[in-house]
């Protein structure tokens, strides 16, 4: 398929609400006032600005506070703009209009090489993508957190809406005081006077609705808050155990539901005996529950309590039944991605020069494969929802990243409206992608729906949320390099293979737009073919495989596992050009200058080159993602023949830095959560079965394994990238060289096993 | 049955070998401490048992009779954040905060014990796991909080 076929055929899926945009008038996202529901005497300025009586400021708040610090993110930019301190700033959840729809992490979606923008000026069919896609995406307003793009997408927009805020404020004040607006000013949410004259904004709220005024965002030189580290405002409550995450929702007359989906993924439920476990203490019943948003069919048992619930699913005898299309085996997958790439050369993403032929006249050529295997997000809070079905009317509680799609099914599986459901979105106890998912809401509303108007809180177990995921896809990648007789490399190419996350995540969100067939995905071919370095001749291909095993969205998506593959090549090839890692990929960056100043900030703060401890080496990675440069170095010894990381020093460059705390705590957050995979992750499938069932066989780094980390920021002007997630790819990468600089041995496959 | 929660003594109606979490969360929605793993493996679920810092998914109420049960939401006393609370807003520990509860209670028992200490007793005592990865911060926040108890001296 050549590209723009695949551009437009993934457009396609939207078609029917493309046609015609052309026509449709400019929707400003700043959103109209009536979005904005009044609640206790309240005034919306616009869609995402509210005022109370009080003079308080009320955010419209789309996305969902999973740790990643977005709640602390957004207010930031509203106290910036209105000059009003945090304590004054309230947060609502926002509602379902389009205008809360994350069009950044849509236009992310896009193929297009970093480099071509890089310069600042965007080449026209990267400026008409952007434009087709944002449009697409304001249409289908799909409100998910993900993507490490919140504070991408909020920048121009929030900003605008506080600052549209100020000015309507302000002209309310001229207009009461009868002053020009000039003389007036806003110093901690008042507006002042130099006659002394001070009001807040309560009093002049209604009459700012009629005050309409020019909106002008504050210059950079200006700004008070961004670039600062105000302290989180999720905190306070998460250390005297008083936030409320989805598993902490209690209503009155609330039942418990423990969940048992078929051990073998995509099977069913041949036959259940549920007496045994109604006859049980504090059961009250056993409702079955259909494969709904890509889950796997099983049963629920309701009780009393979480613990008779979870007992009574124990001890109810089942018989499983595997899918008919034959059961789902990891190693089998994996002999099929290799034997497939033998075949079909997939879909080029990218392509400069000539590989083919600078390999067919290279002195030699390094060949190499690699491979990355399924894995599970593992949040700490398990799956779960609660919902109450009353009176042809559904309540919702869930720790979601996509509220739209959780209500959307909860309707769905209701056979109601979507209006008749009311979500309320709970902190999120960890995302990393898999709350992006609406499985167990779907189940929860099943259940509910068999509970006659009782609210119900499903909760998975750990067992099932490791067993049950939507895991991370198993990749393979062959590499190959075309070498003079000095051993430097004049070319790279890439040949990959997987399976596509969005098309089925789509289809799973929503069904309406499921295409046929799946598109190539650049979400899981990101990090192969968008990489910084020069090689003369490029190719880089991805084969888009579909194996029926649920796969999702895993921190830093195809990047986590990309750039394992391509920077332990580029390290490859630094050694067989005898040259050290770290000028090798100096010297391929002349074009590349960001990517060069953020590796010599990070080579240069680690020590690069100076004397270490002895048995121990340094190791690098560099990695472009969601917008974000990212290198790390890191520092590792073997302790009894095992990996051993004790430092990783980062630089990064992520635009415009609206809070280095946050940035710094991502870093940390990113380098422990790569550490995880890097050093233990792996999900097996045998049988259909996933083998790896809880912490024990799927463990997580501890505190005691935990390497220092440092965090070194590049400053910048450019709007504001994502920190969540581009922390995480290059970790595996720099542990991995670091390795082969002690050893001699290149790990080519996660988890690294020395 | 009789337990002692928090400085009160509750009549609670579970089976002995109801887990001391389930009792806590599900019977007094007390639901600050948190369920992870049911297997003693993670240590969201840390309560305090006569000043133990114990794993309460694995611990039935049967053996928690007649011992004081303290959780997360009396780590703090008379309205006042306990110096670890007040460490871990200082040092911005928590990101999706779920560990946290259990974090704090297992600290809380590390300088009940020992007062000053050193990174070595950090690494021992605090084994419960953290997806977000707090652990550097949990690490400071503990150095600070013990300063801090101890009067400010070093």
């Amino acid at each position: 398929m050549k590209r723009r076929t695949w551009i437009l055929s993934a457009l396609g899926a939207t078609g029917a609400l493309v046609v015609g945009w052309g026509v449709m008038p400019a929707r400003s996202r700043m959103g109209d006032p009536a979005t904005m529901l009044p609640t206790r005497g309240d005034v919306a300025l616009n869609g995402w600005i509210k005022i109370a009586a009080d003079g308080s400021v009320i955010l419209a708040m789309p996305r969902s506070e999973m740790g990643q610090g977005v709640h602390t993110g957004l207010a930031t930019l509203v106290a910036e703009e209105l000059d009003v301190p945090f304590s004054l700033i309230q947060l609502e959840q926002a509602g379902y209009e389009s205008l809360y729809g994350n069009i950044s992490m849509l236009v992310a979606s896009l193929p297009f090489h970093p480099l071509e923008s890089e310069g600042g000026n965007k080449p026209a069919k990267v400026r008409i993508g952007e434009w087709m896609v944002g449009k697409v995406a304001r249409e289908l307003g799909i409100n998910a957190t993900g993507g490490s793009s919140s504070l991408a997408d909020a920048w121009d927009t929030v900003r605008m809406a506080a600052a549209a805020a100020r000015s309507a404020l302000l002209g309310a004040a001229a207009a009461l005081w009868h002053v020009p607006v000039a003389e007036l000013r806003i110093v901690d949410g008042q507006v002042r006077h130099a006659s002394g004259r001070s009001t807040h904004f309560g009093t002049l709220a209604a009459a700012a609705v009629h005050s309409p005024a020019p909106v002008v965002l504050k210059e950079r030189k200006d700004w008070t808050r961004i670039g600062t580290s105000p302290l989180r405002r999720d905190v306070p409550a998460k250390v005297d155990g008083s936030a409320q995450f989805g598993i902490d929702v209690r209503v009155p007359g609330m039942l418990f539901a423990a969940v048992r989906m078929c051990p073998m993924l995509g099977g069913s439920v041949a036959a259940l005996d549920s007496q045994a476990a109604l006859a049980m203490p504090g059961v009250r019943k056993v409702v079955p529950l259909e494969a709904v948003a890509g889950s796997t069919a099983g049963f629920a048992v309701v009780a009393q309590t979480s613990w008779h619930a979870r007992n009574a699913a124990l001890a109810v005898p089942v018989q499983w039944q595997q899918r008919a299309a034959g059961a789902l085996d990891s190693d089998r997958i994996q002999e099929a991605l290799l034997a497939r790439l033998k075949t079909d050369p997939g879909f080029v993403f990218y392509e400069k020069g000539d590989a083919a032929v600078a390999e067919a006249g290279a002195a030699s050529v390094l060949r190499a494969t690699y491979s990355a295997p399924y894995l599970a997000h593992a949040t700490l809070e398990p799956m779960n929802c609660t919902a109450q079905f009353r009176d042809g009317k559904l309540t919702v509680w869930a720790p979601t990243q996509v509220p739209g799609f959780a209500r959307d099914v909860a309707a769905r599986v209701a056979g109601i409206d979507a209006e008749q459901v009311t979500l309320h979105v709970t902190y999120l106890g960890g995302g990393f992608g898999r709350r992006l998912e609406v499985d167990s809401v779907a189940q929860a509303v099943q259940v509910a729906m068999a509970c006659d108007g009782q609210p119900v809180q499903l909760l998975w177990s750990r067992e099932e949320d490791t067993t049950h995921d939507f895991y991370r896809p198993l990749h393979v990648a062959q590499l190959s390099a075309a070498l003079d007789a000095q051993g430097q490399a004049s070319s790279l190419r890439i040949h990959s293979a997987g399976d596509a996350i969005t098309p089925r995540w789509m289809a799973r969100g929503m069904p309406a737009l499921a295409g046929p067939v799946d598109t190539p995905d650049k979400t899981t071919a990101e990090g192969l073919f968008d990489l910084p370095y020069g090689f003369t001749h490029q190719h880089m291909a991805h084969v888009a495989t579909r194996s029926e095993v649920p796969v999702g969205f895993w921190r830093s998506v195809g990047h986590s596992h990309n750039a394992f593959f391509s920077e332990g090549f580029v390290d490859e090839l630094a050694h067989a050009a005898k040259t050290d890692p770290l000028e090798f990929r100096r010297a391929l960056l002349k074009d590349a200058p960001r990517y060069l100043a953020v590796l010599n900030l990070a080579a240069e703060k680690a020590g690069w080159g100076k004397p270490l401890p002895a048995g121990h080496a340094h190791g690098v990675a560099l990695h472009e993602s969601f917008g974000s440069i990212v290198a790390e170095v890191a520092e590792v010894s073997l302790e009894e023949g095992k990996p051993r990381v004790h430092k990783v020093v980062c630089a990064v460059d992520c635009g415009t830095v609206i809070n280095p705390g946050v940035v710094a705590q991502q870093m940390e957050s990113s380098v422990v959560f790569g550490l995880s995979a890097a050093l233990f992750g792996r999900i097996d499938i045998r049988n259909g079965e996933v083998q790896q069932t809880n912490f024990h066989n799927y463990p997580l780094l501890t505190l005691a394994q935990t390497p220092a980390v440092e965090t070194w920021l590049l400053p910048s002007e450019r709007p504001p990238a994502g920190v969540g997630e581009p922390g995480v790819p290059p970790v595996a990468p720099a542990v991995a060289n670091a390795l082969f600089v002690l050893t001699g041995k290149r790990l080519r496959a996660l988890p690294l096993q020395v | 049955m009789q337990l002692s929660i928090n400085g009160k003594t509750v009549e609670v109606d579970a089976a002995p070998d109801m887990p001391v979490l389930w009792m806590l969360r599900d019977l007094l929605n007390l639901t600050g401490t948190k369920y992870g793993c049911g297997m003693a493996l993670c240590g969201a679920c840390t309560v305090h048992l006569d000043g133990q810092p114990v794993r309460s998914c694995v611990v039935p109420v049967s053996a928690a009779q007649g011992k004081a049960i303290k959780t997360i939401e009396s780590l703090g006393a008379n309205g006042r954040l306990h110096a670890l609370q007040q460490a871990w807003i200082d040092e911005q520990v928590p990101q999706c905060g779920y560990c946290q509860s259990g974090m704090l209670m297992a600290a809380a028992a590390l300088l009940e014990h020992k007062p000053r200490p050193s990174d070595a007793d950090i690494d021992a005592a605090m084994t419960n796991l953290c997806r977000c990865g707090s652990y550097q911060r949990v690490r400071s926040a503990i150095h600070r909080a013990a300063l801090e108890l101890r009067g400010g001296s070093a």
